[in-house]
């Protein structure tokens, strides 16, 4: 084991905001309670596809207590949406006037003075529909005969997309055995803790405050200000805690919109908070998809050429779906060298609740396919699981053609971790068996079709007179942990302990611009800004430090646990509080500050930079009833330098029980567009005693583009799980498969049938 | 028989190979083409994603070489 070179970094700490949470003082948007507050509740379709011909609410005016009904009609009518760079893909009006598309979609809303009352009152609004026929099946809504969901879109199809380099039809020819299948993976909900609440105040000098459960309060706060006609920077969002975001939580959602219309109406501050039913109704979800794969190798495991088609279930609007169409295609590919490789997407329009962005983007569903087909190829051609991938696998300094330069790459450390730990296992007991799964992620999308003018991330870190350290970031801490991971960011580069340091985001009245919690941007884009502007500040007291100590050049002195000392004489110094105190005077009573920023430039197309894991697990699987038990989870993971082992732990295994949700647990069936288990009776998620023993092997690597190194962890994890027990079953049973979330009736035909042919089909 | 892109000039190797660059760019220029010549861009990039054989790719890219021949 090598000694930490780092005072702050590579340790095990616990989150900044521990104290805060576990004592319950922590303030979520549900806590907060505003004077003259009202309470909102949003009328919603039961149709799946239906014209509005009428809406009336004059009985639910006329209930004691409600204050206001609003419809499309109170609104600007703006179609928005994440996609400002293309305007057509701006779909969603929240409020819609015309026509429903999903059931759940908002129709009106309603404040009142208490939240039982606003629920009376949605009874008392006379809604008239013309119900029109729906389709909520990708496959069946690219038909002529479907209906046309959206006014102009042919064939209901709303995105394609095309990713291919090599010439796919030589490196076709050239293989000595091809393979094709076709997979159906399903949704999956966000499940977050906290669900999605607002409480918007509008005062009559045309200032919004929006309190909000958000990954990114500045996406909000421009997004608000166009569908309600306001400047930006008259629209505050606060959002200090959140609980939960996975990638349902940085789109405009209607709690946002709806809390802000009623409370423009009334100029009161308005409250809502969706049930758990409505999250799981009326939110965006995974995206579910068809997937089909042609793989072609050589007979010693060489991969030579890969074709992927893809056709999700886009739902009713784009959301950010047109991003996780376009990375499920890139992934698809990963973490493997293919000297051709062509992939097709399409994303069709449903009238199903819409899908988009969730934690892995469009990975995971591309591992489950890619990596059970590698497994299948090897045990026809007789090649050995892990070899086939150490043949295939990225290295460092390798070039995705077209699309990305890989700047670090543990993978084959991983894969030997991995392997060694198959070997120490040894003999498992009665039905165990292991599957394993790569995968690689990115960090940080280079994705600007916000268009926005900001850098991608910033930071400013500001010295008090005490030694005390406040860095401001746009970043959004959800739970992940981000502001903990900033904060030692910022002791390490500027040399004070992490006690000094005190974050300060969620708020966009007093933090820079940031896009937000998504495509695990924090780390590596607010981590480098946060790096930044602490080496600024830190530039600025070596100055004043170097002038005291009277040395000939700045570099000769710095800072490290709080001690300024000339580098060559390290007990030669003074304490860093009071060279703050020296600077202050020096400055007139100028606090330091110091800026950062980061957007990545001429990084390709998706990432500036890419994790990679290996993953075994080991479940036992009941041949009777088709349950699944999870008994082990070990995965190899390369996430360039850790920055704080302990939230990096936490995060892994977090990932580990979202993804193996995804493979066996959480399936969400959708039957004439209506979701039909929204509560968490009916949608299994993993539990406590569900969850194995996760083990987690760091495979140290350094990322150049990283702060200190560091890149994506935590996201990444998602995409690996249910693919690797997708093998375990495979290798226990002879089945493929070719469905996620995999159910128990599964798992007994496959039993059945293995019994019935004898052997091993 | 190698090709040029009739909208963007890019060269291919193939009248096929044509075809499959214009579905898979699909971006303004290339899709107004297809309605330059009286065919529906979507109908045919659907019936070759769902339908086995080349049949949209062929046609395409048999309309392409024959307007460059001529
Ligand atoms: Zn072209």
């Amino acid at each position: 084991m090598t000694a930490n070179k780092y005072s702050v970094l590579n340790t095990r700490v616990h989150n900044v905001d521990g104290y805060a949470k576990v004592t319950g003082r922590a303030t979520y948007t549900f806590d907060v309670k505003l004077p003259g507050m009202l309470y909102g509740k949003i009328l919603r379709s039961p149709h799946p596809h239906a014209r509005i011909i009428s809406i009336d609410p004059t009985e639910a005016l006329k209930l004691p207590g409600v204050k206001a009904v609003v419809t499309g009609k109170d609104t600007l009518g703006v179609k928005q949406g994440i996609w400002r760079r293309y305007p057509e893909l701006c779909d969603e009006q929240i409020l819609t006037i015309e026509k429903v598309r999903y059931i759940g979609e908002p129709v009106a809303a309603v404040a009142a003075i208490t939240e039982e009352i606003a629920e009376q009152a949605l009874d008392l609004i006379d809604v008239q529909y013309e119900v029109l026929p729906f389709v909520d099946d990708p496959m069946e809504a690219i038909k002529k005969e479907a209906p046309m969901i959206h006014e102009g879109v042919e064939r209901n199809v709303n995105v394609t997309r095309h990713i291919e380099w090599g010439d796919v039809e030589e490196a076709f020819e050239e293989a000595e055995y091809v393979r094709e299948d076709w997979f159906k993976l399903g949704g999956q909900a966000h499940m977050c803790m906290e669900t999605r609440a607002t409480v918007a105040s509008y005062t009559s000098d045309k200032k919004l405050t929006v309190y909000t459960s958000t990954q990114s309060p500045y996406y909000h706060q421009a997004l608000l200000a166009g569908v309600l006609g306001l400047r930006e920077s008259d629209i505050r969002v606060i959002a200090h805690y959140v609980g939960g975001g996975f990638g349902g939580k940085f789109e405009l959602d209607a709690s946002q919109f709806c809390a802000s219309i009623l409370s423009m109406k009334l100029s009161k501050p308005v409250k809502i908070v969706f049930t758990r039913e409505e999250d799981f109704v009326a939110t965006k979800r995974r995206t579910p998809m068809y997937y089909y794969v042609r793989t072609g190798v050589k007979k010693d495991g060489t991969f030579c050429a890969r074709e992927a088609r893809v056709f999700s279930n886009g739902g009713a609007y784009t959301g950010m779906g047109a991003t996780a169409l376009y990375l499920t295609g890139f992934f698809h590919s990963f973490p493997y060298k293919w000297k051709a490789y062509r992939y097709d997407g399409y994303r069709v329009y449903t009238n199903s609740l819409p899908s988009t962005s969730m934690r892995g983007f469009g990975a995971p569903q591309a591992m489950f396919c890619s990596e059970q087909q590698i497994d299948w190829i090897a045990a026809d051609l007789g090649l050995d699981i892990i070899e086939i991938r150490r043949k295939n696998a990225h290295t460092t300094g390798y070039e995705v053609p077209g699309q990305a330069t890989i700047g670090s790459c543990g993978l084959n450390q991983c894969l030997d971790k991995i392997e060694q730990w198959i070997k120490d296992r040894g003999k498992l007991p009665k039905n165990r068996v292991i599957g394993i799964s790569a995968a690689g992620f990115m960090t940080g999308g280079i994705f600007n079709w916000f268009d926005t003018p900001y850098s991608f991330s910033s930071a400013v870190v500001t010295i008090n007179y005490d030694g005390v350290v406040e860095l401001h970031v746009g970043a959004q801490d959800i739970g992940q942990g981000s502001n903990t991971t900033l904060a030692m960011i910022c002791a390490e580069a500027l040399g004070v302990k992490l006690e000094n340091i005190k974050v300060h985001s969620g708020d966009t009245d007093h933090c820079p611009a940031d896009l937000g919690a998504w495509g695990s941007r924090q780390t590596l884009m607010a981590g480098n800004a946060t790096k930044m502007a602490a080496e600024d500040a830190k530039k600025q007291l070596l100055e004043f430090a170097s002038a005291k100590f009277g040395y000939n050049i700045v570099y000769d002195v710095d800072i490290k646990d709080g001690w300024v000392y000339n580098v060559a004489r390290p007990e030669r110094g003074m304490h860093y509080v009071d060279l703050v105190k020296e600077a202050l005077r020096g400055k007139d009573g100028q606090r330091i500050v110091g800026r950062g920023h980061y957007t990545p430039h001429r990084k390709g197309m998706i990432s500036p930079a890419y994790s990679y894991m290996v993953q075994a697990v080991e479940a036992e699987i009941d041949a009777e009833t088709g349950k699944i038990s999870l008994h082990n989870c070990v995965t190899a993971h390369d996430c360039g330098q850790p920055i704080n082992t302990l939230g990096l732990i936490g995060q892994l295994e977090g990932a580990a029980s979202m993804a193996a949700g995804y493979g066996y647990l959480e399936n969400m069936p959708v039957e004439d567009g209506k979701v039909m288990n929204p509560n968490l009776v009916d949608y299994k998620i993993i539990r406590a005693p569900d969850m194995p023993e996760c083990e987690i092997i760091e495979i140290d690597t350094y990322e150049p583009e990283g702060p200190y190194g560091a890149k994506e962890a935590g996201e990444g994890l998602t995409n690996p799980t249910a693919a690797a027990l997708g093998n375990a079953i495979f290798h226990a049973t002879g089945l493929k498969m070719k469905q996620a979330p995999i159910m128990p009736e599964m798992i007994v035909n496959a039993f059945k049938e293995k019994k019935k042919g004898g052997g091993t089909p | 028989m190698s090709l040029k892109c009739p909208v963007c000039g890019k060269l291919k190797k193939d009248p096929v190979d044509c075809a499959r660059h214009m579905f898979g760019t699909g971006d303004k220029p290339h899709k107004a083409w297809f309605e330059a010549q009286g065919l529906s861009y979507i109908d045919l990039l659907l019936s070759q994603a769902t339908e086995p054989g080349n049949k949209a790719y062929i046609e395409v890219g048999g309309l392409i070489a024959k307007a460059q021949q001529g």
